[in-house]
């Protein structure tokens, strides 16, 4: 009997033991080396032992007349913007698209196909196509800007556009993506409801926003945090997208990261970003299931 | 007599003994080659193994394709750093020296080349341009020479003589000159690629051309922050900028992106363009008019003839070491290394992939003396050799690349007027004396 | 019936925009090397040619590459619908000391960008001497954070009702899971099969770095061939017949996957 009840209380540690053997081995411990090691500046020789610094590598990269701080806040604001901008356009999307999709409509498969195929290419081969879109002598868009008259735009090589090429590039790719979880939401969303709003007269307009929103908050908190997370680490496109030039101006954190991997030397810069980079993601995710999910919890008594 | 026979019997048996413990257990190399240019650069490379593994059984030549150089790098790094070196043999750009020389084990082919009997003839053969890259300051050869490039100046020879020029532009003032006459509505009269990732290699021919080079043969001097420096600056900017803002209004804002400027030379799109010599090929078999190729037109400290600037570029082989290399693996190492660098090999790779082939003695063999005689354009990367200068490399030359390219990003795009080059200058070069001063 | 003319206006004109990229790099890939989209017709070029498919077909042994890619992707999936079901059901359904802190250490893995942990990994993945092989690529990923968020959060919107009526009949967990959750569910297993496949699919930096022969590496090892032509500039043409050649099958799997998505989705529609 007590047994038993051992084994109950096991049970929920079993179950995500593999998840969580898996997670330690490949994420955690390297990554408590990461903050260890964000302390250390490396020697000058691979061979000789990295040096204790403290928090030194932390208050250079926040000193503008240092050789990264210099560059490492504009580019922390360029993500920032990046993650926000895709997410403000994005989700709102992602709920249009799966609304549209969630219709009897003649050919739904086709268009289902269409809004939701980017996310099925690699994220390297959908920015060379982009690349193709935006180049400035011999890309498809300023061809057609300029045989209707107009004038093309240098859109990843002039400082003040390139950025928004990039997010354009990651809102078209991402927002069929996060519908598939609308669409996956809007099927536990009871016809009866909608019914009975019917009966008292709502318009689409008030169904959606009284019901379907609301409804989807579960789905909507998911994908804002997948938004977050991911979009932080999205910056493989930028190796077909202009590298972070000009002048850094659509450069991202990770990828500023990956730049210094190159150079042992940064190894504690690199550090100290990752750990900067992670802790943003942890205040939003935390500040995110705080918000939503307390108040999810409070709901489903009700 | 039977004594010498004994002796003889002994040693040839000595001598037998590796060869036969070497059949069995073969020294495996593992050589990582990044690719740059398209072709088929994997069949070429498989095809040289073949060739040298049937020259000398027991050796197994493993060709392990690595990505960008970058990407070769960051793999390279990433075995050092966890302690599980794999790699033998690499081909990396030869400006990694110092960045090696710091971070991985690896060893200078000049111990290899001393015991060498024509060691002297030997490293003769190279184009000294070429070597200026792998020797350290006290001369010592580190990487040899494999795949090698250099920018020229490419015309539409049809247009320029349409126009009333029978030659290519020999120096900076002649070069704007004929732009600007090629310059239409739909054609830029020159483009600069400098939009994309890395304005520093083409900035170095204007450095160079304006009487400063970016670096000497001292590792730990980077000149950024000279007179020189701004009127090579300044001349770059004014190629974007329009007539009516002060410039020459031969090309588009901030440069051309690096990749789309062969297609649109070879489109019509552009009179003439700087790119390297890796796209002479891709660039003749496209255009249906007459490729002109010449040096790059000499800059204000030409007037007595030195005012080229064409850096060097590409990639050298290195050898690593960690420790555990016994003579017979180091030997078989610098036997491939000898191998891909032959005379008869770098003549068909240099055919092959459009790289400048690195042994003056391969321009003498076919296919790559055929070839030049055929098209003479692939000649004149080899003469702008007498006249190309080293290619940046210095201590930290990432950490420096990575302040320079921006720095001249922020110019060149017009995010910062030029007024303000001067103090961007300043900025970017006391950031790398800060870096440069421990080594000093 | 105003409104309803609205919406697939709005549907028609997404759908093309959103194709619109594709359609484009379809049509780039028959267009003559190096040939620029002002030349000839925008649609087809000069003349319309398979030398790009040709010429990339020769750059690697694809038929093995796609074979890596499939075990790869396939491997990883079976293993995770395991892993992710068994935690998410813990951390949805189940109250113990720890949990919390627990599903924050698991969301760690979808925080901490991959590329920084390379180096300890591939320490790890040479003491397991599992270097350049199969079980290296796939290890790694067989715990997902991504998925064990999604199935939590759907199982979550299961009503517990359903777990108890089928607990009072004897139903082990494993019964619970396979009778009540699972069926219930099937529209974010398809829709985490969909995320886990394309995503391995197209991973790249982890199979690159810890594999060294063609009879490992997956595709996306041979197309990074394509694309890395930085000195002499990018042939769209060719890149585009490369991205082309390595998209296709899941571009097809999830076409015909159409109809058994939306008949799943269908028939989940519990209430």
């Amino acid at each position: 009997m007590l047994s038993h009840r051992l084994w109950t209380r096991l049970t929920p540690y079993l179950l995500i033991a593999p998840t969580l053997l898996l997670v330690l081995v490949f994420t955690l411990l390297p990554a408590t080396r990461t903050l260890y090691d964000s302390l250390y500046q490396p020697a000058r020789r691979a061979i000789e032992p990295s040096v204790f610094i403290g928090l030194q590598n932390y208050a250079d990269l926040f000193d503008l007349t240092h050789y990264l701080g210099g560059r490492f806040l504009p580019i922390l604001q360029n993500t920032v913007i990046f993650v926000f901008v895709s997410l403000v356009v994005a989700v709102p999307l992602a709920l249009g698209f799966a609304l549209l999709l969630n219709r009897q409509i003649r050919a739904l498969g086709f268009w289902r196909f269409s809004l939701i195929y980017p996310m099925l290419l690699p994220l390297i081969g959908a920015a060379s196509i982009w690349a193709f879109l935006y180049s400035d002598s011999i890309g498809l868009i300023n061809t057609v800007i300029r045989s209707l008259g107009g004038q093309g735009q240098n859109w990843l090589g002039n400082p003040n556009l390139v950025l928004g090429s990039v997010i354009v590039v990651n809102i078209w790719k991402q927002a069929g993506y996060y519908s598939l979880f609308y669409l996956a939401g809007l099927q536990n969303i009871s016809r009866d409801i909608y019914e009975a709003a019917d009966l008292d007269g709502a318009n689409a307009g008030q169904k959606l926003l009284w019901i379907t929103v609301p409804l989807l908050r579960r789905t909507t908190l998911f994908i804002v945090v997948i938004a977050i997370t991911f979009g932080f680490q999205t910056v493989e496109q930028l190796a077909a997208l202009g590298l972070g030039n000009p002048a850094d101006r659509s450069n991202l954190l990770l990828w500023f990261i990956f730049q210094n991997i190159s150079e042992r030397r940064n190894w504690g810069y690199v550090n100290a970003m990752t750990v900067i980079l992670v802790s943003i993601l942890l205040l939003f995710t935390v500040a995110n299931f705080l918000i939503f999910e307390r108040r999810g919890v409070e709901d489903e008594r009700a | 007599m039977l004594k010498q026979f004994a002796r003889w019997l002994f040693l040839s048996l000595l001598l037998l003994a590796p060869t036969t413990f070497a059949q069995t257990e073969p020294i495996v190399i593992d050589f990582y080659y990044p690719t740059a240019v398209e072709g088929p650069i994997t069949e070429a490379m498989q095809r040289y193994a073949d060739d040298f593994m049937a020259a000398n059984p027991g050796i197994v030549i493993n060709p392990i394709y690595s990505g960008s150089y970058t990407q070769t790098r960051e793999t390279i790094l990433t075995e050092i750093n966890a302690d599980a070196v794999i790699v033998d043999v690499a081909v990396m750009l030869a400006t990694d020296l110092y960045s090696f020389i710091e971070n991985a084990p690896i060893v200078p082919v000049q111990d290899f080349i001393d015991p060498l009997e024509n060691a002297e003839d030997y490293t003769a053969d190279f184009f000294p341009a070429m070597l200026a890259n792998s020797q350290d300051m006290e001369g010592v050869i580190w990487s040899l020479p494999f795949q090698r490039s250099t920018p020229l100046l490419y015309y539409n020879a049809d247009l320029l003589r349409e126009a009333g020029y029978e030659e290519a532009p020999q120096n900076n003032e002649e070069l704007i000159e004929i732009a600007q006459a090629l310059t239409t509505e739909d054609r830029a009269g020159f483009l600069l690629p400098v939009a994309g990732a890395f304005p520093i290699w083409l900035y170095q021919s204007f450095a160079a051309a304006y009487g400063q080079p970016l670096v000497d043969a001292d590792p730990t001097q980077v000149y950024f922050n000279t007179p020189e420096s701004l009127a090579a600056i300044e001349f770059m900017t004014k190629i974007g900028l329009s007539q009516a803002e002060g410039g020459f209004g031969v090309g588009p804002l901030g440069g051309s992106a690096w990749g789309d400027t062969p297609a649109a030379f070879t489109s019509g799109a552009a009179a003439m363009i700087y790119h390297t010599s890796g796209s002479l090929t891709q660039i003749l078999k496209d255009a249906e008019f007459e490729v002109g190729v010449s040096f790059l037109p000499s800059g204000p400290a030409g007037d007595d003839g030195t005012g080229y600037g064409a850096p060097m570029g590409g990639g050298n082989l290195y050898l690593f070491n960690d420790g555990s290399k016994s003579e017979a693996e180091l030997a078989a190492m610098w036997a491939w290394v000898m191998y891909l660098t032959s005379p008869e090999v770098q003549a068909d790779w240099g055919a092959l992939s459009g790289y400048i082939a690195v042994r003056q003695s391969a321009w003498e063999l076919d296919p790559l003396k055929t070839l030049t005689e055929e098209t003479p354009q692939y000649a004149i990367p080899r003469d702008q050799m007498a006249v190309a200068v080293k290619e940046f490399d210095a201590y930290r030359s990432i950490d420096i690349q990575n302040i320079i390219n921006p720095a001249l990003s922020r110019i060149l795009s017009t995010d910062a007027p030029l007024s303000e080059a001067p103090a961007i200058l300043e900025e970017a070069q006391a950031q790398i004396d800060a870096l440069l001063a421990e080594y000093r | 019936m105003n409104g309803r003319r609205f919406t697939t206006a709005l549907t028609v004109i997404f759908a093309a925009l959103w194709l619109a990229p594709l359609f484009f790099s379809i049509l780039m890939s028959f267009r003559p090397e190096a040939e620029p989209i002002s030349i000839g017709n925008i649609f087809f070029g000069s003349q319309i040619t398979l030398e790009n498919y040709q010429t990339v077909l020769t750059i690697a042994p694809w038929g093995l590459h796609y074979l890596n890619s499939v075990i790869f992707v396939v491997g990883v999936l079976i293993v995770q619908l395991f892993t992710v079901t068994l935690a998410g059901y813990a951390f949805a359904r189940m109250q113990f000391p720890g949990r919390d802190f627990l599903l924050l250490i698991v969301l760690l893995q979808i925080m901490i960008p991959a590329a920084v942990l390379l180096v300890p990994n591939f320490a790890t993945i040479r003491d397991l001497d599992l270097f350049n092989t199969h079980w290296a690529l796939m290890l790694p990923y067989w715990g997902s954070a991504f998925g064990v968020l999604l199935i939590r959060q759907t199982f979550r919107g299961i009503p517990y009702e359903l777990e108890e009526a089928a607990r009072i009949d004897g139903a082990t967990l494993f019964q619970v899971l396979r009778h009540v959750y699972i069926p219930l569910s099937i529209p974010a297993y398809l829709s985490f099969a969909l995320v886990s496949i394309s995503s391995h699919w197209n991973e790249f930096l982890w199979p690159f770095i810890i594999t060294r022969s063609d009879e490992v590496r997956p595709l996306t090892v041979a197309l990074n061939q394509l694309y890395q032509t930085s000195e002499t500039g990018a042939q769209y043409s060719q890149l585009m017949a490369g991205t082309i050649l390595v998209i296709a099958p899941l571009v097809v799997l999830f076409a015909l996957f159409q109809r058994r998505f939306i008949e799943s989705f269908a028939s989940s529609g519990l209430k």
